[in-house]
């Protein structure tokens, strides 16, 4: 291995310890995995190319999440036609989660696999899913959440209670479809 | 808050506790709250189980070490030393 300048090394020991949350990330923004490698790489050299931008000792994490998405909204989305901007209206209109059906004995979480739920994390809209992924699948909290997504924490609060619910729902009805769960009877 | 927590109140905290963005005062409050009521209990043990079944479903992936390699390939290539 050749020398490497300091800039380069510097780089290296903040961004690459990163690469596997960028990757997961982009996963779920994309939900396509060579549009996700791309998306990664895209971010890394925009990261790299404005390296000297980055105050050393601040959130190196939220740095290179606000670049991913940045990228993606900019590019990736408007190329698949998405909707760019938040809609609130449309985000209301998300129905809430029923009663939690009744599971007495734990069947929901015995039998719901991995991929049952990633497919529902996927199926929610943008906004729902880019908070749930970013703080119930990545552990980011709502401070560092608002500044990536630059909105304030009440907005990330209210946006990931809601879509929370949504993906609850989702989860329930197929477990209540499977007879994994009964539907709790109102009354 | 103050004295001991109601059940509205701990549910209304519920999604902030598990995500440990409560003072530690608080938080204790809460958790003596489920302690001692069984219904919340559940409401927050199913909170808790979803939220941790939610985590190990999405934490598998790992950037692929191809593009690891590329992109190490990358930035190096840009390095001026």
């Amino acid at each position: 291995m050749t020398e490497i300048g300091a800039r380069t090394r510097d780089f290296e020991t903040a961004v690459l310890p990163h690469l596997d949350l960028l990757y997961r990330v982009a996963r779920r923004y994309t939900r396509d995995t060579p549009r996700a490698e791309d998306l990664v790489q895209e971010t890394v050299l925009k990261a790299l190319a404005h390296w000297d931008s980055f105050r050393p000792g601040s959130n190196a994490r939220a740095w290179l999440l606000t670049i991913l998405r940045n990228t993606f909204v900019s590019g990736y989305r408007k190329a698949r036609r998405e909707a760019v901007s938040l809609d609130p209206e449309a985000l209301d209109r998300v129905s809430t989660r029923p009663e939690v059906a009744a599971d007495p004995s734990g069947e929901f979480f015995a039998r719901i696999t991995d991929e049952r739920i990633l497919a529902a994390v996927e199926a929610l809209p943008h906004d729902f899913r880019e908070v749930v992924v970013l703080s119930d699948i990545e552990g980011m909290s709502y401070a560092e959440i608002a500044q990536v997504l630059g909105v304030p924490v009440g907005t990330v609060k209210s946006r990931l209670f809601r879509a929370r619910q949504r993906l609850q729902a989702e989860l329930l009805d197929y477990a209540v479809s499977m007879g994994w769960v009964r539907p709790r009877v109102a009354g | 808050m103050s004295g001991s927590t109601g059940c509205r109140e701990a549910i209304a905290l519920l999604e902030d506790w598990l995500k440990a963005e409560l003072t530690p005062e608080v938080a204790e409050q809460v958790r003596a709250h489920f302690d001692r009521c069984r219904p919340c209990f559940r409401h927050a043990e199913f909170e808790r189980r979803f939220l941790a079944e939610l985590e190990a479903a999405g934490r598998g992936d790992r950037c692929p070490e191809r593009l690891r390699a590329e992109l190490l390939r990358e930035i190096r290539g840009a390095d001026p030393a």
